[in-house]
């Protein structure tokens, strides 16, 4: 994996920034005005009641939506709006709230694919796979089988992964964005509908992966006790506006989150 | 029992990666080869060699062409028999344009005309999926046939409008015309469709056949790992429509001798596609078998038949055919969508561990 000072950006410095984003289909306004930040080395959370906004955030910041309004910054380089392309060449990788898996694909190809882009040989050294082409799906492999080994998922290396418990799906999904070596992961709810072991075991590779490899994460994620324990940062929106952005414990004190989600009083 | 993996131990990602790593399929895949390439050209009856084997083979070609397709890349296609007839006339057209050049070279090299042709049938496949696509590439399969029948430059201005294969010769044996054998046109066919089977699971196996099999999976997903679908799914058309030319060209120069537009239509690429979809989607084993079931079921049938003491006419066997390849299809379709490649996966599991199953 990716050595943790390779970047240019520092930890501690600014990696992505979006600056008054908003976002709409047709009618209806699903981003209003919003800007934050992710610094460089730091899991930041966001949050916010369902239909709050936060995945089409995420949208937007890898370059499946495009706001109609606003500017993303990633590395220094300022612009409209990402593309898929750009984003992913950058070092932006994600996981879905809805498993989205290759599901025809064992465990270890949908890693293998995870590691397409940094794959090189064209198409005359694959059709040969002698020499060079199998020398690279070797490197590769390695770089795989280390993902394998810290995520435990060893015994279901040659299985389907549509055949797979919920949970494992979570973790080989995990896989496989870490194996683009990422330089900002998104996971989108990646603990969503798991017990609390597996809960616990997700936010150990969480964290793992932030410290081992010094990957920026931006999560969303409703578990708030999980959000707590993780993140440096919160984030807070409700109807597509940012209400809040702290520490976790000035987040938790702020009125507008607490009446975000438990209502007011009219 | 004799079917046991206890003992081989893979030792490095090489040996992880083969396409056979149980050793009992490796001799098994020689054994086969060894058959196909020496003992069937010699005991074999001409009958058996010019009228199974060979359209057997070019079949199978053109299924694992569909295949890498549909299987792999989930773009269905109704356009199959029409790429098979752009190899076939690309091939015709550059053999007699330049008729110092290797008829080989021109069976291979009008695979590349085919590709370009499915280049740009393709270019729709970004924007619709699944019944919308199959739709676009039956206009491929009507437009090129079209011009099969109304272009007569592409037969030379024949009178009979027909592609009349020229007698080359390979290593001084004839190879294509009326003095071909059928084992020296059996050896050609069968060199062809080995190595480009090896290549096709080349590809499969690597870095293109994951990026076809996430795009066929889940697309968002894959674009989001920055593959880009569009240039994917081109590839894909491209070398599927590769495979299905090649096959085209072998049809009308190794089997057929000559051939008019009819050789092309819809029914070619409908039979192309069952054979796939009983073969298994995504399977280049599937491939052979799903091509040697419904190619071999129309030959085998009145033969059986008469056997069993109930002769039938050749009319009668081709109805029968039909409906069984129908029901084929339908039971496929729902009880096993990977086809025969998953069935025979099966029984290889079962086998693994005959007799006790714990």
């Amino acid at each position: 994996m990716r050595a943790p000072d390779e970047s240019t950006i520092k930890a501690g410095q600014t990696l992505l920034s979006v600056e008054g984003v908003s976002l709409s289909f047709g009618g209806v306004r699903a981003i209003t005005d919003v800007s934050f930040d992710i610094l460089k080395g730091e899991i930041r959370a966001i949050i916010g009641p369902n239909g709050a906004g936060k995945t089409s955030m995420l949208n937007v910041i890898n370059g499946f939506y495009h706001p109609q309004e606003g500017e993303i910054t990633f590395k220094g380089i300022k612009r409209k709006k990402m593309r898929p392309h750009d984003a992913a060449t950058g070092g932006i990788a994600r996981t879905f709230q809805n498993v989205a898996l290759f599901k025809g694909m064992t465990t270890l190809d949908n890693i293998m694919a995870g590691r397409t882009l940094r794959m090189k040989k064209n198409i005359f050294w694959q059709l040969l796979r002698f020499g060079p082409a199998e020398r690279e799906e070797i490197e590769h492999r390695h770089k795989v089988e280390e993902i394998i080994d810290f995520l435990e998922i060893q015994h279901i290396r040659r299985v389907p992964v549509g055949r797979l418990p919920y949970g494992l799906q979570k973790r080989v999904e995990l896989g496989r964005a870490l194996a683009m070596e990422p330089e900002l992961l998104l996971l989108d709810e990646p603990m969503a509908g798991m017990n609390l072991e597996e809960k616990e075991d997700m936010c150990r590779y969480v964290i793992d992966v932030n410290n081992h490899y010094g990957t920026t994460i931006a999560l969303i994620e409703h578990d708030m006790g999980v959000v707590m324990d993780l993140a440096n940062r919160v984030v807070v929106l409700d109807y597509g506006q940012k209400i809040a952005d702290g520490t976790p414990d000035e987040v938790k004190a702020n009125q507008a989150v607490i009446d975000a989600y438990l209502g007011v009083a009219h | 029992m004799f079917y046991r993996e206890a003992g081989q131990f893979k030792t490095s990602y090489r040996a992880d990666m083969t396409v056979f790593p149980i050793t009992q399929d490796r001799i098994g895949i020689i054994v086969i080869l060894l058959i196909a390439f020496i003992v069937i050209p010699l005991t074999s009856s001409n009958f058996m060699l010019h009228a199974v084997m060979i359209p057997f083979l070019i079949f199978s070609l053109a299924t694992i062409g569909l295949n890498i397709l549909t299987g792999y890349t989930g773009l269905l296609s109704l356009g199959t028999g029409a790429f098979m007839g752009v190899g076939a006339y690309a091939c015709y057209k550059l053999s007699t344009l330049f008729p110092g050049v290797h008829i080989l070279v021109w069976v291979v090299a009008s695979g590349f005309v085919s590709a370009a042709v499915g280049i740009v049938f393709g270019l729709p496949s970004l924007r619709i999926k699944g019944f919308y696509l199959a739709v676009a590439t039956l206009a491929a399969q009507f437009f090129l046939q079209w011009c099969f029948i109304r272009i007569p430059w592409l037969v030379n201005y024949n009178v009979s409008n027909a592609i009349e294969v020229p007698r080359r010769t390979l290593f001084g044996v004839h190879i294509t015309g009326p003095e071909a054998t059928p084992q020296a046109r059996y050896w050609v066919v069968l060199t062809i469709v080995v190595v480009m089977t090896w290549l096709a699971s080349n590809l499969v196996r690597g870095r293109i056949g994951r990026m076809w099999m996430a795009v066929r999976d889940m697309d968002i997903a894959a674009e989001l790992m920055g593959i880009r679908l569009l240039n994917t799914k081109l590839l894909a058309f491209a070398v599927s429509s590769f495979y299905c030319g090649v096959a085209g060209a072998m049809l009308v120069f190794l089997y057929y001798g000559s051939a008019e537009a009819t050789a092309f239509s819809i029914n070619q690429s409908f039979a192309v596609l069952s054979m796939v979809i009983v073969g298994g989607l995504g399977s280049l084993l599937g491939s052979f078998m799903g091509a040697a079931l419904i190619f071999t079921l129309p030959i085998l049938l009145p033969q059986l038949m008469a056997g069993l003491g109930l002769p039938i006419q050749s009319a009668t066997a081709e109805h029968i055919t039909f409906m069984i390849v129908g029901a084929l299809i339908i039971f496929f379709l729902i009880v096993e969508p990977h086809g025969l490649a998953r069935l025979w996966q099966i029984a290889k599991q079962k086998l693994r561990v005959w007799p006790y199953p714990y």
